[in-house]
């Protein structure tokens, strides 16, 4: 009924303010003038005459996206891992190989920042845990509720400032002529200024200023939810602090620490400037060995993408490895 | 809980704030040294840096370059990301979850291998690398957070609202134009700073998809591998106080949307 359509959606357009206070200006808005005009009458009539057809319309386009712009770059970069070169010469065959791999363990080079990398990803998301778990209590648990929006404010401003910013900070703080040294000079405690830069630990540091934030935040959101009256009713039943922590508030924050967990330790391995800037020869981390590839011209592209894939698998795995387990530990809790 | 215990973590607390402030407050600082060498103690003050960044046309064109990318890729991230959002927050269909974790996919890939994945991709399509790579690779990564930001107010509109400008004729687009979209626009407003602020401040994004133009991250970095100076403290000083300022203006837009203050 195409009249019957056509009038009513007029009517909604550009009578009834009730609906929505935007967009009227003189009785009718442009979304009224649109909906009564022939054309989007038309086209309403073609497209959106069934709710079938109104669900393969809205479910096309996202399906479209999230395959070609989600997955379609990572399968692409696992594509190319496996072919000689890219993108390949006229003239020539595109030859499969697992060259691209085969170079990453023939080498020290490679395999040393690739572990180094995991393990400076493990550690910093472990210190950065025990860093934030605190605050992440006190927000939760100490300060009234009303307040705890500034609180986390406070600590939210910084973190929207970039990577770079950031990191430039921590190199005035740590320089040989930096905050730190000139302190540690003017009490007394050193002559000559700690070479702090340019070693795993600035990186460290650097890092765990970067993400300490994806921990704080899942963190705080666990603790939140976590009911007062748990740990009060393990209170009078006679359970100190230290009991309570362990027993009660430490296992039901299990979710908020897996996740926070996760995405410290994912993000971690794939900063780049960040290395660059505040590590030395020492610290070569697998992201820049990555992106050493791609400062060239194409030939070596199969090479950084078969270790990007490395990186990723092996860090994904990890990741879901130990969800799996504080999964598992959480189950254990809950019966 | 034990005075104690709350006075002890109470210094945790500002502990941290300090570890999360001092950095920057010393950055802050050392844009006003009168002297070209990055270091303390800083014995007399300038704001000739200052001048010298307002005058300087390289890092003027560095920032309006990247305030074009992020303005474009956040209005591309928006679209999408509400589209995604209505049709995850709609009725149940089998693939679903499949599709929820595709969308967060580009929020948990790391920045290094989603930089050089997309490079990859740029290749495969024939995009040459610069502004359009870029504002296409930030986009990408950014729909994630639209989803979540406005898959969160979708949840709270009221179903009746929908049924109601149903029963009144609209078709689905024209209730989804003139019930939803005025609805989500406090989402709209947070999750498109948020956008904003991200691509602005992206650097290995732009620095692997990026012609010979560099946005101001890139070319932050760029001089900061030819030497520390007060100049790159005072660039450094004007991002931090728009990005703190851009943040707070949408985070309240965002706690005033969850108080129910703002309801179309």
């Amino acid at each position: 009924m195409p009249g019957k359509v056509q009038t009513s959606a007029a009517t909604l357009a550009g009578k009834s303010g009730a609906v929505t206070r935007t967009g009227e200006r003189d009785g009718r808005s442009l979304w009224g003038v649109i909906a009564a005009s022939q054309v989007y009458q038309a086209f309403s009539n073609a497209l959106l005459s069934s709710p079938r057809r109104q669900f393969a319309i809205l479910i096309a386009f996202p399906v479209l996206w999230v395959l070609t712009q989600h997955l379609g770059p990572m399968l692409q970069m696992l594509y190319v891992s496996f072919v000689e070169a890219y993108p390949v010469s006229s003239g020539y065959e595109q030859q499969f190989t697992l060259d691209n791999y085969a170079r990453f363990f023939g080498s020290a080079i490679f395999i040393m920042p690739f572990f180094r990398t995991l393990a400076f990803a493990a550690t910093l998301t472990l210190a950065t845990l025990v860093l934030t778990y605190p605050v992440a209590y006190f927000l939760a648990r100490h300060v009234k509720r009303s307040n705890q929006m500034i609180f986390l404010l406070l600590l939210l401003i910084p973190f929207w400032v970039g990577e770079i910013v950031r990191t430039y900070a921590i190199m005035i703080l740590l320089g040989n002529n930096g905050a730190v040294n000139l302190v540690l000079k003017w009490l007394g405690l050193i002559d000559r200024p700690i070479p702090f830069m340019y070693t795993g630990f600035s990186l460290s540091v650097g890092i765990i200023y970067l993400s300490a934030l994806y921990m704080l935040l899942p963190l705080y959101s666990a603790l939140e939810k976590l009911p007062r009256s748990y740990t009060e009713a393990a209170a009078d039943l006679g359970a100190g602090p230290w009991a309570r922590f362990w027993k009660v508030t430490l296992p039901l924050s299990l979710e908020g620490i897996s996740s926070g967990a996760t995405l410290v330790f994912l993000i971690s391995t794939g900063y780049y400037a960040t290395p660059v800037l505040l590590g030395g020869p020492s610290t070569t981390v697998f992201a820049e060995t990555i992106a050493g590839f791609f400062h060239t011209a194409g030939d070596e592209w199969p090479t950084g993408a078969a270790f990007a894939c490395l990186m990723f698998v092996t860090a994904l795995a990890i990741s879901l490895a130990f969800g799996q387990m504080m999964n598992r530990l959480q189950k254990g809790v809950r019966k | 809980m034990t005075r104690h215990t709350r006075l002890v973590m109470s210094m945790i607390y500002w502990a941290f704030v300090l570890y999360i402030f001092v950095p920057l407050i010393l950055m802050v600082t050392m844009g006003f040294k009168d002297s070209k060498f990055i270091g303390f103690p800083i014995r007399s003050w300038t704001l000739d840096w200052y001048l010298e960044v307002f005058g300087d046309a390289e890092v003027l064109s560095a920032f309006g370059y990247s305030m074009l990318i992020g303005v474009s890729s956040t209005l591309v991230s928006l679209a999408v990301g509400v589209w995604i959002a209505v049709l995850l927050n709609g009725r149940g269909f089998v693939g679903k979850g499949l599709i929820y974790g595709l969308t967060l996919l580009p929020a948990l890939i790391p920045g290094i291998i989603s930089a050089i994945s997309f490079r990859i991709y740029a290749q495969l399509w024939g995009i040459p690398p610069g502004t359009g790579a870029i504002i296409w690779c930030h986009a990408v990564h950014n729909v994630p957070f639209v989803v979540l930001i406005v898959a969160a107010r979708l949840g709270t509109l009221p179903k009746s609202h929908l049924d109601a400008a149903r029963d009144l004729g609209a078709d689905p687009i024209i209730a989804f134009m003139r019930v939803t979209l005025p609805y989500l626009r406090p989402a709209l407003i947070g999750g498109g700073v948020f956008c904003m602020l991200i691509s602005f401040d992206d650097f290995v994004r732009s620095f692997f998809l990026g012609g010979y133009q560099p946005t101001l991250p890139v070319l932050i970095f760029a001089k900061l591998r030819s030497g520390m100076s007060p100049e790159i403290n005072a660039i450094a000083t004007v991002v931090l106080v728009l990005t703190g300022l851009l943040g707070i203006w949408a985070e309240r837009t965002t706690r005033r949307m969850k108080q129910g203050k703002l309801h179309s």
